[in-house]
């Protein structure tokens, strides 16, 4: 039956094989470990990372994200410091592959190591891994200098979903960088209380519009998004359109009726995308006073208003 | 009928100079879902041996030492 | 030539179920009969090899069907479905499918596949339907064939690389036996005697021919050449539907996916040459496709996929996803071209013909359990008739496969074939390698195909398909007694032509049998431009009776998922204005 089936692995030879003075044999025998799918590869794997060769690291810390375990996790936070930023990079794609929360274990006193680049590394491992020990040392990297760091941070938090993370998502809500202020609004949404929709809220008026349009998206999902109805009908005049689109949107999902007659302007707005959403909005909001707007609309060039406003004269009743 | 031989330039491009084929590594030939990739048995590298493209490039990505370009074929530039 | 030498040989392996395709249903297939009886010994056989096989070789860059709670409901989904297929629908299946897809989504992040979630670890499941919310996006879904291998690989799974599975072996009472396969390097048999086998065997993909007349240029995966098809064909499994064909936009020239589906979400779209969206349809089905089909022969062509309305910060997003994911060669093919999509759009066409219920609704008719109608047989994925059910259905309907079919094997014994038949189908895959010269087989599936375009792609002309059926006839007869194969390499390509050619054939007996026009463009027939509910609201059934090609009609089960006289209407009124 020789040949028939995918070998299992013979580890003896591959071990003998990563001991071979020749570079190219041992990123062969990197590569067939890392198919073997056996756990006894590990190891083997673990002091492949360790070898002269930089590009045989790079080979060995790839392969390790194919298996999951605190050992391979122990190996990669080590190639986090390798000499060679190839490695660096590839350690930390693969640690962010493991899902056995576990693993948890080995990765968070890496959360305090001096590296900017080993910390933002462990933090965005940590995320998928949803342990509440995470808490704390993610909090203690919001104050990280570096912004990268304080992003990941934000992510851990925002995946815990717990109510005691509140007012550091609201301080990182006005963080001096925006994508973490992007990551800090749409994080805060899961949360019921009042002060996070108006942490929300206040970011309708952020100099940057990414991230005026993360905060009014993030205001229709969440929970307390409606006591921010009239910043939301504000944004409904920002200068760029995406910022506008996604605040009809929002009211819509909050159901805002007094903000139909504002949403109706959007249907003769020079981007089709706009016209779409405001008369789907319309619709969804059951907006009869919009009626005469969206009579108007209804030979619109595009066809997606067209059916969108159809869509939206038959809900009126 | 006798059968001739149509010249036809292929995709795939490889540097013999990166590639390890020589050390045993078949991972571009293995990953190829139309098959068209083999050892040569005269310089022990990958080569392309049959016209059957699709692009869709598992080999360029999947190479350890990125020694393999697959580029898009005239007929569909 | 000593390249790919003909080997004589024959192995004989014995296993409870047997999987045939590796791509996305057959691992989940394959993984799930194991988990469902870890005593059962269960092979995996792969044309290619699995690590980077079928559709999703490269990747995927979405779920395009994901019924996630809070987004979309099981019964809406259904609803939605049945409506885009014109009612013509298997709905337990569908339901089945609805109700399951959440919980192989769980799974598949588990294994380690990216999708796309919110700050608060939640899918971010995006809204591009008119009704309801499917699309997942998965920016990192390059990694989804490396993750799936890892898992079979860590239950150690039996898997068979490089091995083209031919015909399957049935017992006297028609059960299945299991299956020959050819090994495409040295043409070595292999036969699997199985209890249950399960046919994953993709779309047929190779079918028309791209307008570049390049053979492998296909939208689908050029491997994928309907091999299942006609395997199922020839053991008496009845085919649905097949006369609702694939067709697909794409980007012209390229033959890949626009994949408006990724763009969308970030405000791309698909535009005439008056800069204005034209699609009526809500949902991807045969009348977006006529409509798309209308306009690109209108004065309102080309058509494009429109990207430079967007922010500079978007388009970047949507560019690292589209030239990294799915098929990462289309940043090459634009930078070829100059075409950046700040300044330019992206011209669009629609794809040759093929099968596929990934995409639409054409394949092997299967039950809520997948079980085909031959008793042993199941099919999922892009050749199984569940109908657009894309990726996670090819992984949730393999899943359902793998459990029924691991449950079935462990109450029945081997059914007994007849040896001969192992013979005659040796003689039969061998012939092309026994003789000194002939046609090769590129032109045999260029001549197959070529007709296919000619004939075959609609508008549905009856006349130009019975003109298709007497070319496809010759073409049969030179394959059959003038095809030659030099080697293993041309022995694989060889049997894919003859499956190619089964398939051309099953897609002009089922667009004849079927008098009316449905599905839009799929089934567009002039001579009976109408739609026909009171002769044709029926599933039609291809299937082999006394050696020959038979067309039946087989009535819709009743549906377990009312549909609302007033959705249909909201449906049709829209198709109404669509032709105003």
């Amino acid at each position: 039956m020789a040949g028939i089936f995918e070998d299992t692995a013979d580890l003896d030879e591959l071990a003998e094989a990563l001991r071979s003075a020749d570079a190219g044999e041992r990123r062969v025998a990197i590569l067939a470990l890392a198919d073997s799918g056996l756990p006894d590869a590990v190891p083997l794997l673990a002091s492949a990372a360790r070898d002269p060769d930089s590009g045989i690291r790079l080979q060995a810390a790839i392969a390790l994200g194919s298996f999951d375990g605190a050992e391979a996790a122990d190996a990669l936070t080590k190639a986090l410091t390798d000499a060679d930023p190839a490695v660096t990079r590839a350690a930390a794609e693969s640690l962010a592959e493991l899902k056995d929360p576990r693993n948890a274990d080995v990765i968070l006193p890496f959360v305090a190591h001096p590296s900017a680049f080993v910390k933002e590394a462990a933090l965005r491992a940590l995320k998928e891994l949803r342990r509440p020990e995470a808490l704390k040392p993610a909090l203690d990297a919001m104050r990280d200098p570096n912004a990268a760091v304080r992003i990941q941070a934000v992510g851990v938090i925002g995946f815990l979903k717990l109510e005691e993370s509140v007012p550091a998502l609201r301080s990182a809500a006005s963080d001096s960088d925006a994508t973490v202020r992007r990551a800090a609004i749409n994080a805060l949404a899961f949360s019921q209380a009042p002060s996070s929709s108006e942490a929300i809220a206040r970011a309708l008026d952020d100099a940057e519009w990414p991230v005026r349009e993360s905060a009014a998206e993030a205001l229709g999902r969440s929970r307390s998004g409606v006591s921010a109805k009239d910043a939301l009908i504000a944004r409904l005049d920002d200068e760029f359109w995406q910022v506008r689109l996604k605040a009809i949107r929002s009211l819509a999902a909050l159901k805002v009726r007094a903000a139909a007659i504002a949403i109706a302007h959007g249907l003769t707005h020079p981007e089709p995308n706009m016209r779409k959403e405001a008369a789907a909005a319309l619709g969804e909001l059951k907006a009869s006073e919009a009626l005469a707007h969206l009579e108007r609309a209804a030979d619109d060039i595009d066809a997606d208003v067209r059916k969108n406003v159809r869509w939206a004269l038959s809900q009126l009743g | 009928m006798p059968l001739a031989n149509t010249p036809t330039s292929v995709p795939v491009v490889v540097d013999n100079e990166k590639c390890i084929a020589d050390k045993g590594c078949t991972v571009c030939v293995d990953v190829c879902p139309l098959d068209v990739l083999r050892i040569s048995d005269l310089t022990n590298k990958a080569y392309m041996a049959y016209d059957e493209c699709w692009y869709c490039l598992p080999c360029q990505c999947d190479c350890p030492t990125a020694a393999l370009t697959v580029n898009i074929p005239f007929l569909l530039k | 030539m000593s390249l790919d030498k003909i080997v004589d040989g024959l192995t004989e392996v014995d296993c409870d179920v047997l999987v045939i395709g590796g791509g996305t249903a057959g691992p989940m297939a394959a993984l799930k009969a194991k988990m469902k009886n870890p005593n059962a010994k269960v092979i995996l056989l792969e044309k290619a090899n699995v690590k980077r096989s079928g559709a999703i070789s490269m990747g995927m860059d979405g779920l395009n069907n994901a019924v996630i709670p809070g987004h979309a409901t099981p019964e809406q989904y259904t609803r939605e479905i049945t409506i885009a297929n014109d009612g013509i629908v298997n709905q337990k299946a569908v339901l089945k499918y609805a109700e399951q897809c959440y919980s192989i989504i769980q799974e598949l992040d588990k294994y380690g596949i990216r999708f796309q979630k919110n700050e608060n670890g939640d899918f971010d499941v995006k809204k591009v339907h008119h009704l309801g919310t499917y699309v997942l996006p998965m920016p990192n879904g390059d990694t989804v064939k490396k993750a799936l291998y890892r898992q079979l690989r860590r239950v150690q799974l039996l898997i068979s690389n490089r091995y083209i599975a031919t015909r399957l072996l049935q017992g006297k009472d028609g059960r299945v036996a299991g299956a020959i396969a050819v090994n495409t390097r040295t043409a070595e048999f292999l036969i699997v005697k199985a209890k249950a086998v399960i046919l994953c065997m993709g779309a047929a993909g190779r079918l028309g021919l791209p307008a570049s007349g390049y053979l492998f240029g296909t939208y689908e995966n050029a491997a994928n050449s309907g091999d299942g098809y006609a395997m199922a064909y020839h053991a008496g499994a009845k085919l649905a539907n097949l006369e609702c064909f694939q067709i697909n936009p794409l980007i012209k020239d390229y033959n890949g996916p626009a994949c408006a589906y990724v763009a969308g979400p970030f405000g791309a779209y698909t535009v005439n040459n008056e800069d204005a969206r034209f699609i009526e349809c809500d949902y991807w089905s045969g009348q977006m496709m006529l409509e798309f089909y209308n306009e690109l022969q209108s004065g309102k062509g080309p058509v494009y996929l429109k990207l430079n309305h967007l922010h500079e910060n978007t388009i970047s997003e949507i560019e690292s996803i589209l030239h990294k994911v799915e098929r990462p060669s289309r940043g090459q093919f634009h930078a070829n071209r100059g075409t950046d999509y700040r300044g330019n759009k992206i011209e669009m066409h629609v794809s040759e013909i093929g099968f596929c219920s990934g995409h639409s609704a054409s394949g092997v008719f299967v039950d809520e359990f997948a079980r085909t109608t031959v008793p042993g047989l199941y099919a999922a994925g892009d050749m199984a008739s569940v109908p657009h059910s894309y990726m996670l259905g090819a992984f949730t309907n393999g899943s359902i496969a793998g459990q029924h079919a691991s449950d079935f094997a462990k109450d029945v014994d081997f059914a007994a074939y007849d040896p001969e038949d192992i013979a005659r189908e040796r003689e039969r895959v061998l012939a092309p390698t026994r003789r000194e010269d002939g046609i090769p087989p590129n032109q045999i599936e260029y001549k197959t195909r070529r007709f296919v375009n000619d004939y075959l792609q609609p508008p549905k002309v009856p006349q130009k398909y019975r003109l298709a059926q007497s070319r496809f006839a010759e073409v049969r007869e030179d394959m059959e007694t003038g095809m030659i194969a030099r080697n293993a390499h041309e022995l694989l390509r060889a049997l894919e032509a003859s499956s190619i050619l089964d398939c051309a054939d099953m897609a002009a007996c089922s667009s004849l049998f079927r008098t009316e026009s449905r599905w839009g463009l799929y089934h567009l027939r002039t001579d009976y431009p109408g739609r026909d509910d009171e002769n044709w609201f029926c599933h039609t059934l291809l299937g082999k009776t006394d050696g020959r090609m038979i067309c039946e009609k087989r009535a819709v089960d009743p549906y377990v998922v009312p549909i609302d006289d007033d959705e249909k209407d909201i449906y049709y009124r829209q198709r109404i204005e669509a032709r105003a």
